[in-house]
């Protein structure tokens, strides 16, 4: 491989996989936290995108209940300049981070009050996805809808380096994508590692019982995590439907299977572990040669099983005993 | 009569379709597997099926075995099937609870993207044309397919479970460890299990390709992983009723809802949620403790034990 090929590829890998790394880390905050998948994850990440969407264009023009409003005759406040979008792209996760607090709210709380299989909590997450994600297509329709160019105003432009005699192509999009993700996991890793509040996540993960018996409102800090998660969820719709558009309301069904694989492969829990997974991952994609590039979508999957043949507890999981 | 089937036909033989797709998610549960392998193997058999009626290479073999190549198509499935589900078993079973579900989900993925792909499976487009099996007329007469199918699979699965092997199943849900112990080898048994419910699957495919008429990837999707789990979790997994009861209610339910036009799917969902938070036994589960007057033998809560997340 060209060593300007290598560099592209190494980029468009870091800057998806850099999403997919932000996308699992709400799949695996929650896992830790409760030893269940959140399968409505996916589902939220498609709403952070539609959200922000709604802020900075606010007209549905295709079809659905919705079609023909225009939120914003004079044109959207929150539009035409990179930091209106990027306060535009905070609400729309801080709102996605809400839905996640009331999918706790509807479909885990009651569940784990009972003391209800994990299982059953997984069919009812699926149930609020299949609820959201029709309810989307409902509302909007199932057309794609993208962000109009001028929404970040001069930010646009891609920027191109030459190497050797092949051009080089780095999008705007890709290093915001990447920034952004870079600051969210440094803002995590601080809140979870040094502030009071990520102490008590900690102690809830490590075992609920002790930490409320600390004093700790474990429902609270349970709500906590669910918004975090769908913050980062919501965060990573956007960011995403910056760079490919928001591709309707199923949008967020691949990702919502490709951030099992990723958690997976970092290690069920682990939130260093769903960084590595996500960059792993998306790197691998980016370099999946073009003529087989119609297997993409496998690999992150053919990765899935492989780690948990030979390594199941992922790649930074902790190994854990087998109790009798 | 005829008015009747013409309009319900196809929906009351889907109905027993996703009553035998859920009888092989049951399977590997008796064991105490979660595996999502299903539509992956639903899939595999009807592709077996689809590219035995209309691949111009077996056109010798149709022409010589006529109709008697549909029970061809489906031994072909179940035995293609069968070998897959064992090469996938054997070093997938290692795994357990969510970590089976999550390998299981990869598995069936893979088969996605490889089918989407090949020539022989005609990429995204599919397979399509695919004859009638014996020259039926109807959609409502593959009744006489999938109806003594799901006799004879009820029938097996109750002198299964009464059997040597099905107490075996029995034991390692309840505790591997414990069963390993008591001299039953987990690894022999769960994998049989996982066989098993990959043959009944692939048979179904088989049988589903000319009902279809056309077969593609479509037919094996995470989707359809999570709505044959659903069937189950939500008729009961206790009971070999539980399947058949949830695979036919939900198959009937967006039916029975299409006057609520776009609502349904909404719908759909919230019966989901509600019926896993009010029936965690499941709908069998639920109606078996209403007709005994006993207070329930096991805890309410454990609906599924011996599956469990955490440990690998």
């Amino acid at each position: 491989m060209e060593l300007s090929q290598l560099i592209q590829n190494l980029l468009n890998g870091l800057a998806i996989g850099s999403v997919y790394a932000i996308f699992a880390l709400g799949y695996t905050l929650v896992f830790s936290i409760l030893g269940i998948i959140n399968f409505a994850h996916g589902a939220v990440f498609t709403l952070g995108a539609y959200f922000t969407y709604t802020l900075v264009v606010g007209q549905f023009e295709n079809n659905g209940l919705l079609k023909g409003v225009n939120l914003f005759p004079q044109g959207s406040p929150l539009s035409g300049n990179p930091w209106a979008f990027a306060l535009a792209t905070l609400i729309g996760a801080v709102i996605a981070g809400f839905v996640a607090v009331l999918v706790e709210r509807l479909a885990f709380r009651p569940m784990r009050a009972r003391g209800a299989d994990p299982l059953l909590a997984l069919v009812s997450s699926l149930g609020v996805a299949l609820v959201v994600v029709n309810l989307i297509q409902l509302l909007v329709g199932a057309e794609i809808y993208n962000f109009p160019s001028d929404a970040y105003g001069e930010v646009r432009p891609a920027l191109s380096f030459q190497i050797g005699d092949r051009v080089v192509i780095v999008r705007t999009v890709q290093i915001i994508i990447f920034a952004v993700s870079l600051a969210m996991l440094a803002v995590l890793g601080y809140v979870i590692g040094r502030t009071k509040v990520g102490k008590a996540l900690r102690a809830v993960a490590e075992s609920p019982g002790t930490a409320s018996l600390l004093g700790i409102s474990v429902d609270r800090f349970i709500l906590i995590t669910f918004f975090l998660s769908g913050f980062l969820g919501g965060l990573a719709g956007t960011l995403v439907g910056t760079a490919f558009g928001v591709a309707g309301p199923y949008f967020g069904v691949t990702y919502g299977l490709k951030g099992l694989a990723v958690i997976v492969l970092g290690g069920l829990g682990s939130i260093p572990g769903a960084v590595v997974g996500g960059l792993v991952i998306g790197l691998a994609e980016a370099f999946v040669p073009a003529n087989y590039s119609a297997y993409k979508d496998a690999v992150a999957f053919a990765l899935l099983f492989v780690i948990l043949l030979v390594r199941p507890q992922g790649l930074l999981g902790r190994v854990q005993i087998q109790k009798v | 009569m005829g008015d009747f089937l013409a309009q319900y036909g196809f929906l009351i033989v889907t109905m027993v379709q996703a009553g035998l797709l859920g009888l092989s998610l049951y399977f590997p549960l008796q064991a105490g597997q979660l595996s999502l392998a299903s539509p992956g193997f639903y899939a595999v058999g009807g592709y077996v099926a689809a590219i035995l009626l209309t691949n111009p290479a077996f056109a010798g073999l149709r022409e010589s075995l006529g109709n008697g190549l549909f029970p061809l198509t489906w031994l072909a499935a179940a035995l293609i099937c069968g070998l897959l589900g064992l090469v996938v078993g054997i070093p997938a079973l290692r795994l357990r609870g969510i970590y089976l579900a999550l390998a299981t989900i990869a598995f069936v993925e893979i088969l996605r993207v490889v089918s989407l792909n090949l020539g022989v499976t005609g990429g995204a487009i599919g397979i399509f044309g695919i004859p009638q099996a014996f020259g039926f007329q109807d959609r409502w007469q593959y009744i006489w397919l999938f109806g003594p199918l799901l006799i004879l699979t009820l029938l097996f699965a109750r002198q299964l479970e009464r059997s040597r092997v099905g107490r075996a199943f029995r034991a390692i849900r309840e505790d591997e460890l414990a069963a390993d112990a008591m001299g039953v080898p987990p690894t022999r048994y769960k994998v049989l299990a996982f066989v098993i419910g990959a043959v009944l699957a692939g048979i179904v495919g088989a049988m589903s390709a000319p009902f279809l008429n056309t077969w593609n990837a479509k037919q094996g999707t995470f989707d359809a992983s999570i709505a044959i789990l659903a069937f189950v979790l939500i008729g009961g997994s206790r009971n070999i009723w539980g399947p058949v009861v949830g695979g036919a209610l939900l198959t009937a339910v967006p039916e029975l809802l299409r006057f609520l036009a776009d609502w349904r799917l909404v719908i759909n969902g919230l019966v989901l949620v509600v019926a896993s938070l009010y029936l965690p036994q499941g709908i069998v589960g639920a109606l078996e403790r209403l007709r005994r007057t006993r207070p329930p033998r096991r805890p309410e809560t454990a609906a599924l034990p011996g599956v469990k997340g955490g440990t690998p």
